[in-house]
């Protein structure tokens, strides 16, 4: 029987690997990727949860919408990073300079 | 069942005029797809619907607080008194948006649709009641704002200052989302309601993850606000965003996400516990130092967009602190400031995107001798620079002056110093454009061509407010006066 805490460990470290692609990655879509294993690191606790402790179907739902909401946001995000690439032909962001005090 | 339902739509009504708003210019926006033509049948429904919208929430100001769609969305007066800032808020922008320039024309009808969209999403923020509807909220303001940032497609710093946005928000969603499971995980349900009774009782190891998931949670709605130290993003959006979407973000988000951080702050830390100690010292904290570094980093600034955005910054520090009071008084205060700096910023940004247009440029330098070159822009200008650095006897100053006094009311002396030394702080930055206009040479004589006759009866009508809101402070403290926040 696999109990709450490897699904919380396993949310953790898919949590912890996310922010390490943010911060380390260069490539843009790579660090949407790495939001992308952020939010499933949510919503995976939220159906871990809902399924050992509370025992409503909250969490379910929640996860639902994570997943919609994500789709959501990266299809404008990779939109955006699309736009960057034609006009800047690189997907680097340490490109990303023009603004700036 | 049939019941709660109807109730629901009925007290629901100005986010449903929006939300078929939203679709009824989407169609129009579709059939004037062809370059050239005249948009302006689009910005009369927009304003129409817009001031419908306004019209039903001045109706629901009186109705007793009541909860809707399962405890989803609660209405009471404080939420609806937001609401009618949002909304003032967009219809603003949108008509600063119809003159301006810096909008390419065959976009604006989209900008309309955008704006309203990202609307929806900040009068569902503004009455939240349980953590689905704020992530929702949150998500609907942002994915639409990176749109909206991003609008100028041929320019490089727009869809740079996009890309940061979209990065920067996605990553505080996810990490208020992870805080979120585990206050669902640990307290068992995401309604508000049900919530806030348990924060009390909690103890042990569990109070140590809740603390920790609070923190996560205050990231995503740091960042929606740009206090600090999620303000980073600020600058540079609000630099390579067109005007108006500037003048736009700087209203419109960060009021709806003051409002579901006071509504949080409110319902769940009112009462002392341990958790409630840290959540106040962690506003103490983070109200000094969004302050501090708004108002430090805008002394260097030359872009008046920059210096506009870390103004904001400074603001959004100020209104914290109506929050850390977590009383009435400070709801009311924070109410009146939001009032205050919706004319303030909007006049600001207007006269600033109608030199933006002449000059192509930002920077301070088209202020130069302002006052030889259009009188009446210039005054209008200072007027609105006194009131942002919260001089007497303009609107900005009892908006300050009615923060500041709640702070020292609950004896935070600490605060209410760092807020009067970055008074001064903003008061430099804000004289020395002032200096700029007033006492400096021209470099050419040239007028500058000025606003058209609608604008012009339009801007002078947003200054005024400016200057009453300032004498006559006390009818419209009344009217906030009612501004109870429901809370069970």
């Amino acid at each position: 029987m696999i109990s709450l805490a490897s699904y919380l460990i396993i949310s953790i470290i898919l949590f912890v690997i996310g922010l390490m692609v943010m911060i380390a990655r260069k490539n843009i879509v790579a660090i949407l990727l790495g939001i992308e294993l952020i939010l499933n690191a949510a919503a995976l606790n939220f159906v871990a949860y809902s399924k050992f402790v509370t025992n409503n179907l909250d969490g379910h739902i929640f996860a639902l919408f994570i997943i919609v909401v994500a789709a959501a946001e990266a299809a404008v995000g990779l939109a955006i990073v699309i736009r960057f690439f034609q006009l800047k032909e690189t997907i680097h962001i340490d490109e990303a300079t023009q603004l700036r005090n | 069942m049939l019941d709660i339902l109807k109730i629901s739509v009925q007290m629901y009504l100005p986010e449903l005029i929006c939300v078929g708003l939203m679709c009824l210019l989407l169609v129009a926006e579709a059939m004037h797809k062809d370059e050239g033509t005249d948009r302006s049948k689009i910005y009369i429904l927009a304003t129409a619907g817009l001031l419908a919208t306004a019209c039903a929430l001045m109706m629901n100001l009186h109705i007793k607080p009541t909860l809707g769609f399962y405890n989803a969305v609660v209405i009471d007066q404080f939420s609806t008194l937001i609401k009618l800032i949002l909304v003032f808020g967009t219809l603003g922008s949108l008509w600063l948006s119809k003159s301006s320039n810096d909008i390419y024309s065959d976009l604006k009808s989209e900008f309309v649709v955008l704006a309203i969209g990202t609307l929806i999403g900040g009068m569902l923020l503004a009455s939240a009641n349980n953590m689905l509807t704020v992530y929702l909220g949150i998500e609907i303001l942002s994915i639409l704002s990176y749109v909206m940032t991003s609008l100028k497609r041929e320019d490089s710093t727009s869809t740079e200052a996009g890309m940061k946005y979209a990065l920067y928000g996605g990553l505080t969603a996810g990490i208020m989302l992870f805080g979120m499971s585990h206050i669902y995980g640990l307290l068992g349900s995401i309604q508000f309601t049900e919530l806030a009774p348990k924060i009390a009782s909690v103890q042990g190891t569990d109070l140590v993850f809740l603390m920790a998931a609070f923190l996560l949670f205050f990231a995503g709605l740091g960042y929606k606000i740009s206090a600090f130290p999620f303000h980073m993003w600020s600058p540079d959006v609000y630099q390579g965003a067109p005007i108006p979407v500037t003048a736009f973000f700087a209203i419109v988000p960060k009021m709806a996400g003051i409002a579901v951080l006071i509504r949080f702050s409110n319902l769940f830390f009112s009462v002392s516990s341990p958790l409630s100690t840290v959540w106040i010292g962690l506003l103490h904290i983070v109200a000094a130092l969004t302050m501090t570094v708004g108002n430090v980093t805008a002394i260097g600034q030359d872009s008046v967009k920059r210096l506009l955005a870390f103004s904001s910054i400074g603001h959004v520090g100020m209104m914290i602190l109506g929050i850390v009071v977590l009383d009435e008084v400070g709801t009311r205060a924070i109410l009146y400031y939001g009032m205050a700096y919706l004319f303030m910023t909007l006049v600001a940004f207007w006269i600033t995107s109608v030199l933006n247009d002449t000059y192509g440029t930002d920077s301070q330098a088209i202020f130069r001798g302002l006052i030889h070159r259009h009188p009446s822009m210039a005054i209008m200008m200072t007027v609105v620079l006194f009131s942002l650095a919260g001089m007497p006897p303009f609107s900005g100053f009892v908006a300050k002056f009615n923060i500041l006094s709640v702070v020292i009311e609950k004896k935070y002396y600490g605060l209410a110093f760092i807020a009067a030394i970055n008074s001064v702080i903003g008061l430099y930055y804000y004289m020395k454009l002032i200096k700029e206009m007033v006492f400096s040479k021209p470099e050419s004589t040239e007028m500058v061509p000025g606003f058209t006759d609608g604008t012009r009866v339009l801007v002078v009508a947003l200054t005024l407010p400016v200057l009453f809101m300032g004498i006559f402070w006390e009818g419209l403290m009344s009217l906030s006066g009612g501004a109870k926040l429901f809370i069970q």
